[in-house]
């Protein structure tokens, strides 16, 4: 078990690595690095809270603390802040923030939910939550759809160019330049809505049901399926993935939302309950 | 009224009598001015274009339109035995499909092109300031522009390039989309080169980057295209920032190569890039199309564009034949209808002033009458009248339309006495 005020600095950390966050949704939605400014120490800062937080539990317990998930996400959070702070002061790989934010922020968030803090004040805010919950998450789905659709168009588009016999099919579908700018757009859109969702959804379920949640499939299946949306914004904005690998991972993300949705068919009976 | 078109075009002569025949812009009013005064010539618009000059005329019945165009042009200081050979003459309903068929861009030298509106909106605009174009021309020539509106939105057959460059043109607008703020660069500054360029700094290209072996050349093409120049020993360290790469060059060698090509595209993180290669030999290596996010297209392949274009027009034309005759057909009986009209009204006029001759014979005869018994006089002979009138004026009506309609006009007017129109 981790100390109370161990827990406390994990979520001091959490909420400076916050920062971080914003700041990549801030360059994907307005393209703007201004943040960075901030977000760099503040990450820096929250590594040094989250060190902090991991040292005294290990004091506490004798040990390092691996005992169980929170432990572990807890401790594996570090160690990829870690890494990346070592990346950022050898090569200034600041590109890499984009990637790295979210992930420890989500993690560190993860980690800091072993003890439970609070219950529903009534049911009504229990209920609203969840609704917020679902209603971002299917926001989210609807951006990654559209990013899998625009995929596919360009990637017809693109044979068509390649081949050089444009049929007349050809004539309707809308440039490279204005597909790719729909797919920039809606994956961004999916993303940061599928982000909040998730935040929403590991808070709600960490109010509700404490830690049991944790160890629920559908869950890990969520997390995974954020990650590698997070994976495929990264490398658009880094890399500038286009064409067909573009296409193919946009349609293993919208894949992996779909099963994730079909997990969470069960949530329908908490609504109703 | 007479309708004719009468003149020559690409079709029927070469370029060394159409040269001589075409008019000055500066002298079509005073030309329009002389038609129009010529005995039994009403309206007049003349179209004079690089392929074609044509004289639309609406005259009298009597008056012969084509010998007024061979008499105009001869008083042109053309000797007539030059152009004579090559004019045609079209009356009715020819002339109409004819007219049609022009503004449709159906009888240009390249089916479909969208200059020709243009020109011939022009010419009845100047017609029209002039006075030489009013009632008649004005009911044909405005359906002609309706006609030409409808092939467009209804097939297509302006929508495809029929032109190396300006394949090139439209390609590049499937890959980009807007041609706004995009930059090029031209690697030799051939003829081809130079005009593909200029196609595409016309369609919204902005920066334009030139490099040639001989940087004179180079020099010379920059300043044509407010371009830079970029010394030819090291065009591919600014080979990432251009959007569109135009190749023509004598170099026996490949000028890019997929290597070169895939380190621009890492660099510009794979924002497509579209290279025309017009020169012989090839100048950039065919593999370069096997990149993803390159789009590689060499003289050929534009020519295949622009082959497949030209054939997808040839179907598309015969779609739009239908529909240019079947406005033409539409456009005769409105026509029709219209010169049923005078006789109409004579034949009412006839019957009124029999009605009210009558009546004025008879008034003193009849004493006095009151208020009640006037109107039913009144209207018992406007009855009687407009009974009488119903036949011959939906026999007319039926008629006007139909082959023999002439003959039906004839006759009304020779049965009710109603004189020459």
């Amino acid at each position: 078990m981790m100390h109370e005020s161990a827990i406390f600095w994990l979520r001091v950390a959490t909420v400076l690595y916050s920062i971080g966050l914003i700041h990549a949704i801030l360059v994907l939605v307005k393209r703007k690095t201004v943040l960075f400014r901030y977000a760099q120490p503040a990450f820096t800062a929250a590594a040094l809270f989250h060190f902090v937080s991991i040292v005294e539990t290990t004091m506490a317990v004798g040990r390092l603390p691996v005992d169980n998930f929170f432990e572990a996400v807890s401790l594996c959070a570090l160690l990829i802040s870690g890494a990346y702070l070592i990346l950022f002061w050898r090569y200034h790989f600041a590109s890499l923030s984009l990637f790295i934010f979210p992930l420890v922020f989500l993690m560190s968030q993860l980690g800091a939910m072993e003890t439970p803090v609070a219950s529903w004040p009534n049911s009504g805010v229990r209920d609203a939550w969840l609704f917020a919950h679902v209603a971002t998450v299917l926001l989210g789905y609807v951006g990654l759809l559209v990013t899998a659709l625009a995929s596919i168009f360009y990637l017809v588009q693109e044979r068509q160019l390649k081949s050089k016999r444009p049929e007349r099919f050809f004539d309707r579908l809308p440039p490279l330049a204005t597909l790719d700018n729909l797919i920039t757009n809606s994956m961004t859109f999916g993303f940061v809505f599928i982000t909040i969702g998730v935040i929403a959804g590991s808070a709600w379920a960490f109010i509700e049901s404490g830690t049991s949640w944790i160890a629920d499939p559908k869950i890990a299946i969520s997390l995974f399926t954020w990650v590698f949306c997070l994976l495929m914004v990264f490398l658009r904005a880094s890399a500038g993935l286009r064409g067909r690998k573009a296409a193919l991972m946009a349609i293993t993300v919208l894949g992996c939302s779909a099963l994730t949705w079909a997990a969470h068919v069960g949530l329908r009976s908490l609504i109703l309950r | 009224m007479k309708f004719t078109v009468t003149g020559l075009s690409h079709k029927t002569a070469p370029v060394e009598v159409r040269e001589r025949l075409a008019f000055d812009a500066e002298v079509l009013p005073v030309a329009l001015r002389s038609l129009t005064a010529r005995p039994g010539l009403l309206e007049a618009m003349i179209l004079s274009t690089c392929n074609r000059v044509e004289i639309s005329l609406a005259s009298e019945e009597s008056a012969d339109p084509e010998l007024a165009v061979d008499e105009f042009f001869s008083s042109t200081n053309v000797d007539p035995a030059q152009f004579r050979p090559y004019v045609y003459h079209y009356i009715g309903a020819d002339a109409i499909r004819h007219l049609f068929r022009v503004a449709s861009s159906l009888d240009s030298m390249v089916v479909g092109e969208p200059q020709i509106l243009g020109q011939f909106k022009a010419a009845y605009a100047l017609a029209r300031e002039h006075g030489a174009a009013s009632g008649f021309l004005e009911t044909v020539i405005t359906r002609a522009f309706s006609v030409a509106k409808r092939v467009r939105t209804e097939t297509e057959i302006g929508s495809s390039a029929v032109s190396v460059s300006f394949a090139a043109v439209e390609l590049a607008r499937e890959i980009f989309g807007s041609l706004k703020d995009r930059a090029i660069m031209i690697i030799g500054a051939g003829k081809m080169s130079e005009a593909a360029a200029r196609h595409l700094a016309r369609n919204g290209v902005t920066r334009i980057l030139v490099t040639n072996r001989t940087e004179e050349r180079a020099l010379e093409m920059a300043r044509l295209f407010n371009g830079a120049v970029v010394p030819y020993t090291d065009y591919l360290t600014s080979l990432h920032e251009v959007d569109i790469v135009i190749t023509s060059s004598g170099a026996p060698h490949y000028v890019l190569t997929r290597e070169q090509v895939k380190r621009a595209l890492d660099k510009r993180r794979n924002r497509p890039v579209f290279l025309i290669d017009i020169g012989v030999p090839r100048n950039i290596e065919p593999a370069v199309n096997q990149l993803e996010n390159a789009f590689l297209y060499d003289i050929d392949d534009l020519r295949g564009v622009v082959e497949r274009n030209v054939e997808n027009r040839k179907q598309v034309a015969l779609e739009a034949e239908r529909i240019v005759e079947e406005e033409a057909a539409r456009m005769m009986e409105r026509l029709k209808i219209r010169a049923v009209a005078p006789t109409i009204l004579n034949l009412q006029e006839q019957l009124e002033t029999v009605r009210a001759g009558e009546i004025a014979r008879a008034r003193g005869r009849l004493g006095t009458l009151t208020k009640e018994q006037e109107e039913a006089i009144e209207q018992i002979t406007r009855g009687i009248i407009n009974k009488i009138a119903h036949g011959p004026i939906s026999e007319l009506r039926r008629n006007a339309a139909q082959a023999d309609g002439v003959h039906v006009i004839s006759t009304i007017r020779r049965i009710f006495r109603l004189g020459d129109e």
